[in-house]
């Protein structure tokens, strides 16, 4: 009953501004594809009120993967996937087509802004337990965008085959072959041949723009799925006071849960937020707020500094010095600190392996009861230091390539 | 019952054809895909000789850069040449001059050294990786000494293809 | 590029030899250094245990916290009138000439440095002074807390810049490249950890002295000295885990940028100061893993996992102490013409080399010792631990940790400032009589030592003609 009744004043709102058969119309197509039935669902949900605004960090990697998507589309336009001709084409956008530079700029910063707030989204998400029970293969799909995330960054990287890009991809392509057994195989299937080539080029550009976000859009869809099957766990702070709750208040919470929640199984106290908010407009305002600004940044250092393009990529140049991106700073320095043979698989598939395999079994492997970071010292005393570690592996990368 | 069982068995038959057919169709999408895929492995490449320099014009004991085009192997279908660098050495030995023509690959990722005349190395900047003179590795994450090209002399002109051996 | 003499004024030297003014120097920049490291440490220290004291409403960190700004406030005095007393008398005095031109190269450092000394008062005195009262404003407390360490930290950066400056000095004048120069970042993180690292064992040291003096007159202390040597020993072996790292990539930059000194640590002279330098973060590693084995054994859990790290640590600690050969260091094996295994007559110890084997007991330590602590962390936050029940074992084992960290931290000193000589800053002035110097070569005599002769090759005539 009192679902009609929100849909109707949805119905309502939706019309409002059309009178008259832009009304009529409406309900006409409305009738036939049930457009505010989607709205509703889409938006009427329950979502935590206290901390919300930690709460807009993944959509606004949902938008930045939008942009992500759109600008490459129109990257498309002009930019031709081929050793001869990458360079040239953007060599061209650079010079001769302001607009495109712009799309090409935003498509560089947009990358930039969203591996931070992907690493925002998923640090917020760790600190506050979000992974635990019912949400673990939620944080594992997580795990796996993250992983898809990275190598379209790679890829990306290594399309406008300047010399930045072609380096890159030399050194990627070269990393595979360390493989035990089947190293040189992948290495030549990567390349399409013994060495770098116009394949090579090929072969990375379909992968950037076909297969990894083919791979990507389903996972974020399932993702989200999920997401909205639990509700959204948030935080501590939406929870104070779950230990000292009486048994029949816990139960009348439970009782009184807006749809999607009570979130089951999960720990005791923990199903429904203390406090609950509606999803539109409340959090959606933030998510907004939180997005645009991130827009706005990538708009401005688009047309403020844009993205370089070295010079075409020359294999015999004697002075060039190769530095990879920077999000991937701490696995370069990994390759300067295992030296020789048989230790630089170590540095570059096991010690990376074995921190990705940690990283999707957190769930299972955090078995504290609270949800407070300061009561679950087991797993933030090492997540610490894996950040640590990062962030100093970075700053040593920094400082290596600014002496040499 | 026999009409049901038989209903049954019909059903049983109409999902194992379903199953069939979408492994079928599938397998024959993948084969082809995963040979294309597969296919640079089985390249066949040729390395015709190039001409490098005239070897009278390398000083001993200072390794001298020459960009030349070499094939570089594999199946493309254009850019057959790309430019490489070959360090030519004279390497002053106790009683003969040996010459060897290197790769400036470097062996760990494969970036490109250059020899650096205030270290007195082939030095890489991509991970400070060191080799003397004669390319064998001296410092940092390289795991082998620099590749060689394959050579030969035809009088006092030096040729090289693009097959490496290994140094040292 | 020398620094200019011309334009430095003429000091008068004080009638002292310079083995002596080195000497005194030398010990009151050591000093100085520990009660530095400790303040900056301790504040970080300081404020995570006040908020925990706060958020876990646990009297162990309140009683800890209040402690330890009462300390922080003494040896702030102490420490801060040394650091006076060396820039005062013994700089200018002793090594005018030095002090004077490395002024002109890093005066803005420097003056950060003073006004850094001045945030760092502002904030500490009211903690000091008016703790409890700070303490009906909790948020503020902490805050004031977490200024004093970011206020300590710039601090810190400053004067690394000064350090690292004199290791591997880049172009007068240069300010980024001298503010960003090769051995920069590696010093500031090496420290940055080491310096919490070290106020935790300095407050597991004297938990452990006090464990052992006191709790027979005064029981009642148990419990809490038992914890706050566990809280303490959490930081000193928490922290060293960045250090090998952090360490390994400090050796290559000086390897890369000051090739002399490098030499001179790993394979001249100071080869042996290094070895034992190794030897002691290994005992931090394995006397650390030890306690946490013990202490949970202590409160009546056996846990074999413990046990298992702890043995694959001590056996992490024999590796990286197996010396590389027999001999004082690599240059004499290599001048006696002997570097061949010791059973084929020569004196090199193959597992004793630094790559790959030293560097696996790195990557052991760092990874043996972060799942230790995770299992024990493990124990202590499910409220497992009764504090109260450790042994003499474990005090002693505090101890040990506490006293390594302090010879670690001293060594460390010592050799980088040793493996200069004879330069006060790298090519460009000699200890002796500061006087200014120009540089023999860009890179010093020794990179043609016998690393680079190896391995010359000779190539089959048929390659030649064929
Ligand atoms: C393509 C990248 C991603 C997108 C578009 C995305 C999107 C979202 C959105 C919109 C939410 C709900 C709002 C919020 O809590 O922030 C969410 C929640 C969540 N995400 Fe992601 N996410 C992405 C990557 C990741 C990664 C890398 C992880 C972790 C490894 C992760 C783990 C989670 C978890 C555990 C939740 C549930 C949070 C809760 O219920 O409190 N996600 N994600
Ligand atoms: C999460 C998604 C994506 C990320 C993180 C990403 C990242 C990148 C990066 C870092 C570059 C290099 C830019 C430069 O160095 O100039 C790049 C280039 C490119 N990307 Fe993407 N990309 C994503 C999705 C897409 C999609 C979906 C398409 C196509 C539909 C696309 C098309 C392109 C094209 C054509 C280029 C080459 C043009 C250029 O270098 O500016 N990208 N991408
Ligand atoms: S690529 Fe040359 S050292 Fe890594």
């Amino acid at each position: 009953m009192a679902d009609e009744l929100q849909r109707s004043a949805l119905v309502a709102k939706l019309t409002r501004p059309v009178a008259g058969l832009m009304a009529t119309t409406y309900r006409w197509v409305d009738e036939r594809l049930g457009v505010t039935d989607l709205v509703h669902q889409l938006l009427y949900e329950a979502v935590p009120k206290r901390g919300a605004w930690a709460y807009s960090l993944g959509s606004a990697t949902l938008i930045l993967i939008v942009l992500q998507i759109t600008t490459g589309m129109f990257l498309l336009w002009t930019y031709v996937p081929s050793t001869t001709e990458a360079w040239q084409s953007l060599n061209f956008i650079e010079y001769h087509d302001e607009f495109a530079a712009i799309v090409r700029g935003m498509h560089l910063w947009g990358a930039y802004v969203l591996f931070v707030v992907i690493g925002m989204h998923m640090v917020r998400t760790f600190v506050s337990g979000s992974y635990k029970k019912p949400r673990e293969l939620n944080w594992i799909i997580g795990v796996v965008l993250f992983l898809l995330v990275l190598g379209l960054g790679i890829t990306g990287a290594m399309l406008p085959w300047d010399q930045a890009a072609y380096w890159t991809a030399t050194v990627v392509t070269h990393v595979v072959s360390y493989l035990p057994i089947f190293g040189t195989q992948v290495q030549e299937i990567l390349r399409g041949g013994p060495q770098m080539g116009p394949a090579t080029l090929t072969r990375f550009f379909a992968i950037h723009i076909w297969l990894l976000p083919a791979l990507l859009v389903p996972m974020i869809g399932l993702h989200l799925i999920l997401l909205r099957r639990h509700g959204e766990h948030g935080s501590w702070v939406n929870y104070e006071g779950v230990e000292e709750e009486t048994e029949a208040e816990r139960a009348k919470r439970m009782a009184n849960a807006e749809a999607p929640y009570p979130a089951l199984p999960s720990d005791p106290g923990y199903a429904v937020p203390m406090d609950l908010d509606e999803f539109f407009p409340s959090q959606v305002f933030k998510d907004a707020v939180v997005s645009f600004g991130l827009v706005l940044l990538i708009f401005v250092m688009a047309v403020v500094i844009g993205a370089p393009l070295e010079r075409a990529a020359n294999p015999a140049a004697l002075n060039y010095v190769p530095t990879p991106e920077w999000f991937f700073l701490p696995l370069d320095q990994l390759l300067v600190q295992f030296p020789q043979a048989w230790m630089i698989p170590v540095g570059v598939f096991i010690i990376p392996g074995i921190g990705t395999t940690l990283l999707m079994l957190v769930p299972f492997l955090d078995r504290t009861p609270g949800r407070q970071p300061w009561r679950r010292p087991e797993v933030m005393v090492p997540a610490l230091f894996v950040v640590l570690f990062l962030v100093f592996e970075a700053l040593l990368a920094v400082n290596r390539l600014f002496n040499l | 019952m026999s009409i049901a069982q038989k209903r049954i068995s019909r059903r049983k038959f109409m999902i194992l054809a379903i199953n069939a057919a979408g492994a079928g169709a599938g397998l024959l999408i993948a084969a082809p895909i995963v040979g294309s895929i597969l296919s640079p492995i089985f390249y066949k490449s040729k390395y015709p000789w190039v001409m490098v320099a005239d070897i009278q014009h390398v000083p001993v004991g200072v390794p001298t850069a020459y960009v030349v085009m070499v094939d570089q192997g594999g199946d493309s279908w254009q850019v057959p040449k790309v430019p490489r660098t070959v360090y030519v050495v004279k390497l002053n030995l106790i009683n003969q001059v040996q010459l060897i023509a290197l790769s400036n690959v470097c062996t760990h990722m494969q970036c490109d050294v250059h020899w650096d005349i205030n270290l007195n190395v082939f030095f890489c900047p991509c991970h400070g990786g060191e080799y003397s003179m004669d390319g064998t590795n001296i410092a940092g994450p390289p795991p082998q000494p620099l590749f060689r090209y394959q050579h030969k002399l035809v009088g006092n002109t030096l040729f090289i293809r693009n097959v490496l051996v290994g140094g040292s | 590029m020398p620094l200019i003499a011309s334009t430095t004024p003429q000091l008068t030297q004080v009638p002292i030899s310079t083995g002596m003014a080195t000497a005194l120097v030398a010990l009151l920049m050591l000093a100085h250094v520990q009660f530095a490291a400790w303040q900056q440490g301790g504040y970080i220290i300081l404020a995570v245990s006040d908020f925990m004291g706060w958020k876990r409403k646990s009297a162990n960190y309140d009683r800890f916290s209040k402690g330890l700004v009462t300390a922080l406030g003494a040896t702030f005095a102490i420490g801060g009138s040394l650091a006076i007393f060396a820039v005062m008398i013994l700089f200018l005095g002793l090594w005018g000439h030095f002090y004077v031109d490395l002024q002109k190269v890093l005066f803005w450092p420097f003056v950060g440095e003073a006004a850094a000394f001045v945030g760092e008062i502002i904030c500490l005195y009211p903690l000091y002074a008016r703790w409890d009262r700070l303490g009906h404003v909790r948020g503020l407390r902490v805050g004031l807390e977490l200024l004093l360490f970011i206020n300590a930290s710039l601090q810190m950066l400053l004067i690394n810049v000064v350090a690292s400056y004199m290791l591997t000095p880049r172009p007068a004048f240069n300010l980024p490249a001298i503010l960003l120069n090769p051995t920069e970042i590696p010093l500031e993180i090496h420290r940055f950890v080491g310096n919490i690292a070290w106020a935790g064992a300095v407050i597991a040291l004297v938990a452990g002295i006090r464990l052992l003096l006191r709790s027979g007159r005064r029981p009642e202390l148990r419990p809490y000295l038992d914890w706050m040597g566990h809280y303490g020993l959490i930081y000193a072996i928490g922290f060293t885990i960045a250090q090998p790292l952090v360490g390994w990539e400090y050796a290559k930059e000086i390897q890369l940028h000051a090739y002399a000194s490098w030499y001179d640590m790993m394979l001249g002279g100071l080869s042996v100061a290094f070895l034992f330098q190794v030897f002691l973060l290994g005992s931090i590693f394995t006397v650390g893993i030890f306690y946490l084995w013990r202490r949970v054994r202590a409160s009546g859990f056996r846990s074999p996992a413990l046990a298992v790290c702890t043995v694959l640590s001590f056996g992490a600690w024999l590796l990286i102490s197996t010396p590389s050969s027999l001999a004082w260091s690599y240059e004499s094996v290599f001048a006696a013409n002997a570097n061949v295994p010791i059973w084929q007559g020569g004196l090199l110890i193959p597992w004793g080399a630094m790559i790959p084997w030293k560097l696996t007991a790195l990557v052991a330590f760092t990874g043996v010792t972060i799942v230790a602590l995770t299992i024990y962390l493990k124990y202590a936050s499910r409220g497992k631990l009764r504090w109260g029940d450790a042994g003499r074992g474990q005090a002693f084992s505090l101890i040990a940790v506490g006293i390594s960290v302090s010879l670690i931290m001293a060594l460390m000193g010592f050799i980088r400032e040793s493996s200069r000589g004879p330069f006060l800053i790298t090519n460009q002035m000699l200890i002796n009589q500061q006087q200014n110097f120009s540089p023999p070569s860009a890179t010093g005599p020794a990179l043609n030592g016998p690393a680079s002769n190896a391995g010359v090759s000779i190539i089959l005539p048929t390659e030649l003609h064929p």
